[in-house]
């Protein structure tokens, strides 16, 4: 097998990541965003303040990281805990075409239920400036595609995946984010942020260059998807729990 | 193999019968069992019990909880005078405000493994294979999760309340002042516990249950608190007020606010007797529709 | 000819030792891998099927190592011991999901031939979920078998079936062996290896206790005695004439007719017997010997 992607795998995940109650999670964060965006729209109209605090403090900080959270454990996970992943390995496959067709399906789900509605979230509160969202946009596409292949590394080394994406997010970059000035250049979510910056004209993140952000983000793809096939190349799987 | 417990006695001699003998004795009715449900459910989500790994994070947490409590009792004891403090630096009611993240993160540890273990390992089918219901299975299980969270949410409040009355607080004032939080614990206990366990018990898989009630319990904080803020900033005070029912903790804190007079600690508190009726019959709907929906799901469980 | 060769393997986890120092070769027809429950057995199928790597020694499918080599596939089918599949697809779905990862032409016919070599035509386009635990072993083997791999490893594949889905699951085994491919399958279930395989690896402790054809393993093991069951027209007379004999250690009168006779040295017994008959007129009606069994060898190795 020569191919890069394989359909067949990523048909697959769509099929794991919407057969189950994961799939509804992944619709209720969007619709909040959006939702709130509404609201602050309705309550004071196009704020420039306002529309930011909405797109970065709920957008990129919390919806894009747990829709790509959500979506790829829910893709490894799952399938690496029961053992059928078997199913996958013993084939003569690639191993990071494994890896490719499912952060495919990954990546897809952080832009359909994390890029596209702060996309339109931005739109709402302020239709007068498109790159106000369009930047914004960016960043979370950025973030998605980093958040992605950080946790489906983190699906193949551990059982407790969801609980250590959580806590890299709450307190890595949430708590210590804020307090530390330093976490920034290992941040995802600041790379996200000053990547949104140039384009939407705002300034989230302090020092920190849309430039460096994206051979980051870059680097953490690659990296993180090659990473991610070497260990799934050496996979220990016996038959017992 | 079971045979009569006679033994032949010849002189000395007595065979003794030592195979398996059922008991014919008394035996203890669905209340016991309902006891021993619950009792068992609050020491492990403790880790009393249980390993001393699973002692360690629920521990740690309660350590946590108390820590920032300790610290403003040290304040308040030794630098009364000196900054001329009169009440608790932090109010009774606005401490589980401030350390709700340590408070959610235990719901969303504990909730899974007193529901969604059952559920994975099929070990529900042993519980309901006893003399008890399955409604009363649930409850007792929701009740433990409860009091645990009680117990974490309480126990700082009585440290400060110790502390401010060591150090010379009006007795009276401090007592009133805390028993109004303590029943403010006691409706957050119940909010958490009733959406944690829902959660819960909607998933097999624990990793999913944690993430979904850290995700539930956090973004609605996140987004209740902006859109107050975005409100009192806007002169829309209203939809402050109505936004505060979005999350158990504006909720609870709403609640205190209006029948205690407690300090508010949010934007946009609810005033008024319309707010407050409002308030109360949110908390309560939040509580029986929980259980209700919790009795719902496991009367679908398969056994 | 492929035949699988495990060379001096060894396997720990930290300080238990899961294999140690095994060496054999699985090469064509039915191969069973037999052991009490915590031999090893699974351990061994996974260091077999590339999802271990041995701690020493080489595991090699003609001479291509199996370990990080997913071309090696091709050539593989595995069934698992695990249930889990994919539950929201239906039979067809996953078999077929099965061929076109392997990049077979025709998946759907490939797909469709191997349900019906294990008779889940009816049904295949039902969710998996809806499944007894016979079907989904048998639309595991069908995903096994999609690709007709040389080698077929089956880890305790007759768990959960009912007697007639085991006799099908037999004769589909026996049928790959005489087709010449090298299958091995495990279990800790005498009877089902018994019928199928008449070679046997035998696993105890992470040890490799034997390997062979079950009936000369017996024949080696000549510091236990054999036994026998002769059915004479005259049982006291014989009996007394064989406990004269110092190749014979017991003999017992059978309530229901019959002695049964504890031999020491085999050879000399078998030409003491029919001697012994004819000098004294006894006629013999039978003589079965009645613990070379698979139960009676096993019994003997994994005896502490």
């Amino acid at each position: 097998m020569s191919a890069v992607l394989s359909p067949t795998v990523s048909r697959l995940g769509v099929r794991s990541v919407f057969g189950r109650r994961r799939g509804v999670l992944l619709y209720v964060l969007p619709v909040v965003l959006v939702g709130l965006a509404a609201l602050v729209r309705g309550l004071v109209g196009d704020d420039l303040l306002a529309a930011q605090h909405t797109l970065q403090g709920l957008g990129l900080v919390v919806v894009v990281p747990l829709v790509a959270l959500l979506a790829t454990t829910g893709l490894f996970s799952p399938e690496i805990d029961d053992g059928s992943i078997a199913y996958l390995l013993a084939k003569p496959v690639r191993r990071h075409t494994i890896v490719l067709s499912k952060l495919v399906v990954a990546w897809g789900c952080a832009v359909a239920f994390g890029v596209v509605p702060v996309l339109v979230a931005g739109l709402v509160l302020r239709p007068s400036d498109p790159a106000f969202g369009l930047g914004f946009a960016l960043g979370a596409l950025a973030g998605g595609l980093a958040y992605c292949v950080l946790f489906a590394l983190l699906s193949v080394l551990s059982r407790h995946a969801v609980i250590i994406g959580l806590v890299y997010l709450l307190i890595w970059e949430s708590l210590l984010g804020g307090l530390l000035d330093g976490v920034r250049w290992l941040s995802v979510g600041r790379w996200s942020q000053a990547i949104a910056e140039p384009v939407a004209d705002v300034s989230l993140v302090d020092k920190l260059g849309a430039g460096y952000s994206v051979v980051a983000t870059l680097v953490v793809v690659v990296i993180g998807t090659w990473l991610t096939s070497r260990r799934l190349r050496a996979f220990n799987l016996t038959g017992d729990e | 193999m079971s045979s009569p417990p006679e033994a032949p006695a010849s002189r000395s001699a007595v065979i003794h019968d030592l195979g398996y003998r059922p008991y014919e004795g008394p035996r203890l009715g669905e209340r016991a069992v309902a006891r021993a449900l619950f009792v068992t459910g609050l020491r492990n989500s403790y880790g009393l019990g249980r390993s001393a790994r699973s002692k360690a994070f629920p521990m740690i947490l309660l350590g946590l909880m108390l820590l920032p409590a300790l610290i403003l009792v040290g304040v308040l004891v030794q630098a009364k005078t000196l900054l001329g403090l009169s009440e608790q630096i932090v109010p009774y009611s606005t401490y589980p405000l401030t350390t709700q993240l340590l408070i959610s993160v235990f719901v969303a540890a504990q909730a899974p493994a007193l529901f969604s273990r059952d559920l994975r390992f099929g070990t529900i089918t042993l519980y309901l294979a006893r003399p008890v219901r399955r409604s009363t299975y649930v409850l007792m299980r929701l009740a433990s999760l409860a009091t645990a969270t009680l117990v974490l949410v309480g126990a700082p409040l009585l440290l400060l309340y110790a502390g401010g009355v060591l150090a010379g607080l009006p007795l009276g004032r401090e007592t009133l002042r805390t028993l109004g939080a303590l029943v403010g614990a006691v409706l957050l206990a119940a909010c958490l516990a009733g959406i944690g366990a829902l959660v819960a018990s909607l998933t097999i898989r624990r990793g999913l249950a944690v993430a979904g009630i850290i995700v539930v319990l956090l973004v609605s904080y996140t987004v209740v608190s902006a859109v107050q803020g975005i409100a009192l900033d806007s002169g829309h005070e209203q939809v402050g007020v109505v936004a505060g029912l979005f999350s158990p903790y504006t909720l609870v804190q709403g609640v205190e606010v209006l029948l205690f007079d407690a300090p508010q600690a949010t934007p946009t508190p609810p005033s008024g007797v319309g707010d407050g009726v409002l308030y109360l019959l949110v908390t309560a709907a939040v509580v029986l529709a929980s259980v209700a929906l919790l009795l719902a799901r496991y009367r679908r469980v398969r056994t | 000819m492929t035949s699988l060769v495990l060379e001096h393997v060894s396997r720990w986890f930290r300080n238990v030792v899961a294999v140690n120092d095994m060496s054999m070769t699985i090469g064509p027809g039915i191969t069973g891998l037999l052991g009490p429950n915590g031999a090893g057995k699974s351990t061994l199928i996974a260091l077999m099927s590339g999802f271990l790597a041995p701690s020493a020694g080489s595991v090699t499918l003609d001479g291509e190592p199996l370990w990080r080599n997913e071309s090696v596939y091709r050539r593989i089918g595995l069934v698992p011991e695990r249930e889990a599949l994919f539950d929201y697809l239906t039979g067809r779905q996953f078999v077929v999901a099965n061929a076109e990862l392997h990049g077979l032409v025709d998946p759907g016919a490939a797909a469709a031939a191997a349900v019906a070599l294990v008779e889940m035509t009816d049904a295949q386009d039902r969710a998996i979920s809806t499944y007894s635990k016979g079907m989904r072993q048998r639309i595991k083997m069908a995903s096994a078998l999609v690709h007709e791999p040389e080698v077929l490893l089956l880890d305790e594949p007759f768990n959960g079936m009912d007697p007639r889905q085991r006799l099908h699951l037999m004769d589909l085994l026996r049928a790959m062996g005489a087709e010449g491919r090298t299958v091995l399958f495990s279990s800790h279930i005498l009877e089902e290896v018994e019928q199928v395989a008449r070679q046997i690896e035998v696993v105890v402790a992470g040890r490799h206790a034997a390997s062979g054809d079950f009936g000369a393993i017996r024949r080696l093991m000549t510091d236990r005695p054999n036994r026998f069951v002769i059915r004479t027209s005259d049982d006291r007379v014989l009996a007394s004439v064989l406990l004269a004999d110092p190749s014979v250690r017991g003999v017992r009168l059978r309530s229901e007719g019959g002695i049964e006779v504890e031999a020491s040295d085999f050879g000399r017994f078998s030409e003491v017997l029919p001697r012994a008959a004819r000098e004294h007129r006894v006629r013999l009606l039978e003589v079965s010997p009645t613990d070379e069994s698979l139960e009676s060898v096993f019994a003997y190795l994994v005896a502490p």
